[in-house]
């Protein structure tokens, strides 16, 4: 009996530790300047008058556009969250579902053969980087889908490994990848085709780099709904594609609102990438938001203000969606 | 025609074996009764029917069509499976009438087959209602709805019953016997429960690691078994085993026990087991063939460990010959636990087995 108030007050002091920051952030947002400067205050009203005057000033564009970066972080976050669940959820489905025998073999002709392709075309017919890239990828596909299909000596990789292969994906820091996609697109962009600073070059990079998530999220989801269900819809001679979209998806509900969540947070935070690949016009709000210690000195308010920006709506989205997860978890299988 | 023919069908996962090449010929309209003990490959040979297994080896034919290598969908069987199976986001009504709707039937007809489903099975009450929403019967009724409206040459049903309680499962027992005779289709079901085979098939097929024991009709299963395996299997409680010896006795036969005791062979039977004279066998006979007391021809004692009685009968558990025993004797047979009694036995009904390979002699 000694147990309960003891876990209850850690769970409160917990909670008390986790959103001081988010008080500290709002109560910072509406206090005057004098507020700030003259040592801490806490309590609205009481240690000081809350003002709106350092959102005006946000709305009204002093302190830089607010609005464009918010539009771009919200059409970014969205467009590629949609994307990689949708995708990837169909690859952890076939994960889940299909067996998949892969050589080890047709892998390592696929990197020599788009390696090697690159270099010929590049060096010997004088394509563009981007052309030859592009060309070895062309060439590199086929034959690995046929080397996949002869008895090439050496391991068969099965679901396991290709699981392996989409996590590892996001094993190293992401700045390795990062140059290297900055290098890809000014590439593709010297053809004429713009990725970098571009709406399809920022959604792009970030499904790719969301996929291993969902993938590794929604497997082990979709492992535990019962396959009979399936089962029953293949007899009935349902196609694979109608099973997925209308069977498994909204068995998998709860599944795919928390891994859109977590997809959709970890775009709307993401730092890095944006940094490196844009520069004005589809720069994001973690950027911005960077950006404004060093913009007019430190105005805490000010800055704080454009924190709120950046966490009230994942508040918002993060207690829609959990809604939504807690109506979509009583349905699920049926023993 | 609907009959579902299996040549030399077998299926190995990896390496194992599970089902060697087994034949099976199910006639048109017939109810085939699947059953053996738990691991078998009942299960297995459903699946592989239903396409949704592949076959490893050999030919599977429903209606002259050889379907070996065709997907699930194109082989026009309906499938109830153990756990129902049902969507769990739709109603009942459209749980029925979903495969329909994707094979762009019109929606007249669509409503026309669910209503008449729903009147077959009773299930008008719970149309909108979702599968969570419903009693475990009911589930099984909306699984086998699903079924039904989908017309198929062959009903396949896997334990559709398993997950019911007794009283329900009897009730729907029978309600899957009226509908095949209603619907006068194909049905091959799967059971573990032997009573459930014995009282629904045209045809009982027993099943022990992938091989067909017996084929036949329950009362040939019960009155002339192929091997031990299947006079063991079928009938509760189980057949009693006893080693024994074919002597001369007379001018006719009978079986020497290994207490001593010599059993008479009926006369019809002499030229059937003459030629095992001298040799040992294995000496079966079903618990209901015994009576309490020493009245008739052919008496054993038996020691009586423990006694169970179920209303119209007692059995009595124990021992006689050496062997275990059980004797189902007349309620009122004064019998006490560790007590010697007489057990008379009816020969008419005896069965012998070859000791070596269990087949029946
Ligand atoms: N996917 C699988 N991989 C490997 N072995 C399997 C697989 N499915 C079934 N088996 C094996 O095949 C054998 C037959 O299984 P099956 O499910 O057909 O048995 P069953 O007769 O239906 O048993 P039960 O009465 O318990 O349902 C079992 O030994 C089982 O372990
Ligand atoms: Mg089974």
């Amino acid at each position: 009996m000694m147990k309960r108030p003891l876990v209850f007050g850690l769970c409160l002091f917990w909670a008390l530790v986790t959103l001081f920051p988010l008080y500290w952030t709002f109560v910072t947002s509406l206090k005057p300047p004098t507020a700030v400067n003259g040592g801490p205050t806490y309590i609205p009203y009481v240690d000081f008058m809350p003002t709106l005057q350092a959102y005006i000033d946000a709305f009204s564009g002093i302190r830089g556009d607010f609005i464009n970066p918010f539009i771009n972080s919200a059409l970014i976050a969205v467009s590629a969250t949609a994307l990689s669940v949708t995708f990837g959820t169909m690859a952890a489905y076939a994960l889940v579902r299909f067996e998949f025998r892969i050589r080890l073999g047709s892998g390592l002709i696929f990197a020599a053969v788009a390696i090697g392709g690159f270099l010929l075309f590049n060096e010997t017919f004088g394509f563009s980087r981007a052309q030859a890239m592009g060309l070895a990828f062309l060439a590199a596909l086929p034959a690995c889908l046929i080397a996949n299909r002869l008895p090439l000596p050496g391991p068969v990789l099965g679901n396991k490994d290709v699981l392996f292969w989409f996590v590892s994906q996001r094993m190293f820091p992401p700045i390795v990848t990062a140059f290297a996609l900055f290098l890809l697109y000014s590439e593709i962009g010297k053809e004429g085709f713009k990725l970098l600073d571009s709406y399809l070059g920022m959604v792009l990079c970030y499904t790719a780099f969301s996929i291993p998530i969902v993938v590794w999220l929604m497997r082990d989801f979709l492992a535990t709904l019962p396959v009979e269900i399936e089962e029953a819809a293949l007899v009935d001679d349902v196609p694979r594609m109608r099973i997925f979209f209308e069977i498994v998806v909204p068995m998998a509900r709860p599944g795919l609102i928390a891994t859109s969540l977590i997809t959709l947070a970890f775009i709307w935070n993401e730092f890095l990438f944006s940094l490196l690949l844009t520069t004005s016009n589809w720069q994001t709000l973690p950027i911005l938001l960077a950006g404004q210690n060093s913009y007019r000195g430190d105005e805490w308010w000010a800055i704080s203000v454009a924190a709120m920006f950046g966490i009230a709506p994942m508040i918002v989205v993060a207690m829609l969606l959990a809604k939504l997860m807690r109506s979509g978890l009583t349905l699920g299988g049926i023993r | 025609m609907a009959y579902v023919q299996l040549q030399g069908v077998s299926k190995a996962f990896d390496d194992v074996t599970v089902i060697p090449a087994l034949d099976l010929e199910i006639a048109d309209t017939e109810f085939v009764v699947l059953v053996g003990p738990s691991g078998c490959g009942k299960t297995t040979t459903l699946r592989m029917i239903a396409g949704l297994e592949a076959a490893s080896g050999g030919v599977i034919k429903i209606g002259e069509r050889a379907v070996t290598d065709l997907r699930p969908g194109l082989r026009n069987c309906a499938m109830v499976f153990q756990n129902y199976a049902l969507y769990p986001h739709m109603t009942v009504a459209d749980n029925i009438g979903y495969g329909m709707k994707v094979r762009r039937m019109p929606k007249e007809e669509i409503a026309g087959r669910i209503a008449e489903a729903a009147r077959i099975l009773g299930l008008e009450p719970y149309l909108d209602r979702r599968p969570k929403q419903l009693s475990g019967g009911q589930r099984q009724r909306v699984a086998i709805g699903r079924a039904i409206v989908r017309q198929p040459d062959v009903f396949l049903f896997d334990e559709p019953l398993s997950n019911l309680d007794a009283k329900l499962r009897i009730e729907m027992r029978t309600e899957i016997k009226n509908l095949h005779r209603r619907l006068n289709s194909t049905m091959v079901y799967v059971t573990h429960d032997q009573v459930e085979a014995m009282t629904m098939a045209d045809r009982v097929v027993v099943m022990n690691e992938g091989r067909i024991e017996q084929a036949a009709d329950p009362i040939t299963l019960y009155e002339r078994p192929a091997n031990t395996f299947v006079a063991a299997f079928i009938g509760a409680p189980s057949m009693n085993f006893v080693p024994a010896t074919v002597i001369a006795k007379g001018e006719g036969l009978a079986l020497r026990l290994d207490d001593g005791s010599e059993l008479g062979i009926p006369r019809e039977r002499w030229d059937r087991y003459g030629a095992h004279k001298d040799r040992p066998v294995t000496f079966g006979l079903r618990p209901e063939h015994n009576a309490g007391g020493a009245e008739g021809e052919a008496v054993i004692t038996m020691t009586a460990r423990a006694i169970e009685p179920l209303g119209p009968h007692t059995l009595l558990i124990g021992e006689a010959a050496g062997r275990g025993y059980t004797a189902q004797v007349d309620s009122h047979f004064p019998a006490a636990p560790d007590q010697q009694v007489p057990i008379s036995l009816d020969m008419t009904k005896m069965h012998v087995f070859d000791p070596e390979n269990g087949r029946a002699l």
